[in-house]
């Protein structure tokens, strides 16, 4: 019985490090947009069905890992352009042209990919023996990958040149623009950043979740219970509730049902909401 | 003829439309159309509780699904389980909404701006996860149907929603009344109340008006509103379910009452009406639809913030142009204080 608690707990692990990768951009889209994106999710979605088709097509599920961030700056780019510029100065309307955005992008992959559920088989097959059970090896690795790639972001962030600057912008604003910054690119590229950002996190969780135009539903409320508990644009304290949450609910599922873990989850983000509104991890880093 | 006159006989001819439909369209031989106007009508209801939130009061609330889902609820649970009459259980499902959104609103009005955004979509998930696991209850997703009892039982003479003509009147009265009461709100000093306090609630709070107050009792009449809509909607179909309360449903009221024209009162008519009719004429020949609902609305909110009422009324006043910015704009700089 306590195997079956630990398996779930890794697994809630390895789905929480995939949920911070994605909540991590939309966290950063709205420290520096000031915007809620509400088809983030979709954009998880996109990045599942765009690594399944890559990988079909070329045979190679490690190429399609290598395409879909590029699909997904390329797509992220075009929206911010065609939407989210054009929107950006009514700001809680953007929520409003965002659920368009999703509507449409749940559209256009029901038209080309199909409605059906498809699966994924593994691209790393066999299993490595866990605490007495045999766990799946690809979901090791998945998890190892999006490590590596939240590190990778952060490393960006702290040490790169362009990097300092989305925090300048995402600081001061006024000021960046007046030390030559070019606001508007950097919050293009950023919204670039954390679309390939969700992307990635949708191909990397191909094979471990169905594929189909409707999981970027699914995959938003868990999404945006990481940003609020965590604290709106703390990015440190994301990652860390994405986790958390993610550990809790697989624990929670082992005792109950999965509906309990989600009902227990959202009652724990209502609370903190309402409590410490700037999240839970709230002056540590800001 | 003046702007003023001008509106008066629009809406006078919508109304001779709206009363006169059932008999007009069976002469032109499509009775059908009048489940469909009937449809728009019933969730026009659900967009006009988004828009008093949001276009009255400054609050955009992406939950209010869950309210029309609580009449809906109310309406099946009482008669499909508990066997009450017809009037009881229209009663039952607006004070479980009203109740509901008494309850929910004394916590998420404590927030603005994407928190209040943001818990209003927590409460919805909430129950539509509850709704969802307590099968023998609610039915979760594949929902609960019922038999409607008759309206009226006088002796031998019966009213009953059967008959696709009465059901359609007794909507229309119903939904008449809700807007006729939203009118008589928005003109009160209540109306006033709210209007200030989207304006600039740090003022209104200064010339003394309590702002959690005035934003809690405009909560609880949206959630009256919505919750009538889910009642009138469960006897219209004699159906409820969990997925009706999902965050999606909310979405599109927001959609419609955003295209329509927030802060209108017909603006969520006119809003849920162009997108059901579009999806009606559109979806049987063209499947994808839902890719030009999802342009027209990001081509809405940027040409058109104010929606197509707005956008009238706008052409006909000048100086009442820019509400809309300039609530953001304040509830911006209040975000950031």
């Amino acid at each position: 019985m306590s195997n079956l608690v630990f398996a779930l707990a890794i697994n809630g692990l390895v789905w929480g490090l995939i949920i911070a990768l994605i909540a991590l951009g939309l966290s950063i889209i709205f420290g520096l947009l000031d915007i809620i994106n509400v088809a983030h999710g979709d954009f998880f979605m996109v990045g599942t069905v765009a690594g399944l088709v890559v990988a079909e097509a070329t045979g190679s599920f490690w190429l399609a890992l290598a395409a879909v961030p590029a699909i997904g700056f390329l797509l992220g780019l075009v929206v911010e352009r065609l939407v989210i510029r054009p929107s950006a100065r009514l700001a809680s309307l953007t929520i409003v042209t965002t659920f368009g955005l999703s509507m449409i992008l749940q559209e256009m992959v029901r038209a080309s990919f199909g409605a059906q559920p498809r699966r994924m088989a593994a691209p790393v097959p066999g299993t490595i023996p866990l605490f007495g059970l045999d766990y799946e090896l690809y979901r090791i690795i998945a998890a190892l990958f999006a490590s590596l790639c939240l590190i990778g972001f952060f490393v960006f962030l702290n040490r790169s040149k362009l990097g300092t600057w989305i925090r300048a912008v995402r600081h001061d604003r006024e000021t960046a623009t007046a030390l030559g910054i070019p606001v508007t690119r950097v919050c293009a590229f950023t919204f670039a950043l954390g679309t390939a950002l969700a992307l990635v996190g949708g191909a990397i969780a191909a094979p471990i979740t169905t594929v189909e135009f409707r999981t970027g539903i699914d995959i938003l409320p868990a999404c945006f219970m990481a940003v609020v508990i965590g604290g709106l644009g703390n990015l440190q304290g994301t990652i860390a509730a994405a986790v958390l949450l993610a550990v809790l609910e697989g624990i929670i599922t082992s005792v109950g049902d999965p509906t309990i873990a989600r009902i227990v989850s959202l009652a724990v983000m209502c609370g903190v909401l309402l409590l410490r509104p700037h999240g839970l991890f709230a002056g540590a880093t800001r | 003829m003046s702007r003023a006159t001008l509106d008066r006989a629009a809406v006078a001819l919508l109304l001779v439309a709206l009363l006169a439909a059932p008999v007009l369209l069976d002469v032109l031989g499509a009775p059908f159309w009048v489940n469909i106007i009937a449809e728009i009508l019933i969730w026009s209801l659900l967009a006009a509780s988004v828009n008093l939130l949001f276009g009255y009061v400054g609050l955009l609330s992406f939950g209010q699904a869950l309210y029309f889902g609580f009449g809906m609820y109310g309406v099946a649970l009482s008669i499909g389980h508990w066997g009450v009459g017809f009037w009881s259980a229209f009663a039952i499902g607006v004070l479980a909404s009203i109740l509901m959104a008494a309850a929910a609103g004394a916590l998420a009005v404590r927030l603005t701006w994407h928190y209040f955004a943001i818990i209003t979509v927590i409460f919805s998930l909430i129950f539509y996860f509850v709704a969802l696991s307590s099968k023998a209850l609610t039915g979760g997703d594949d929902g609960l149907s019922f038999a409607a009892p008759p309206v009226l039982d006088l002796g031998g003479w019966k009213l009953s929603l059967t008959d696709p003509a009465t059901q359609y009147y007794f909507i229309l009265a119903v939904c008449l009344l809700c807007y006729g009461l939203k009118a008589l709100i928005i003109a009160s000093p209540l109306g006033l109340a709210f209007a200030a306090v989207r304006e600039n609630d740090r003022r209104a709070s200064l010339i003394g008006i309590d702002v959690y107050r005035t934003r809690w009792i405009a909560f609880v009449l949206a959630g009256a509103l919505a919750g009538v809509g889910g009642a009138l909607f469960a006897f219209f179909g004699r159906y409820a379910s969990a997925s009706y309360m999902v965050y999606h449903v909310s979405g599109e009221a927001v959609v419609w009452a955003i295209v329509g024209g927030a802060g209108t009162l017909l603006g969520p008519f006119v809003g849920t009406a162009l997108l059901v009719l579009f999806r009606e004429l559109v979806s049987g020949f063209w499947e994808h639809y839902l890719l030009a609902v999802g342009a027209i609305v990001i081509v809405a909110v940027i040409f058109a913030p104010e929606g197509l009422v707005g956008a009238w009324n706008r052409i006909g006043r000048r100086d009442a142009a820019q509400v809309l910015p300039e609530a953001d704009a304040a509830a911006a700089a209040e975000a950031r204080t």
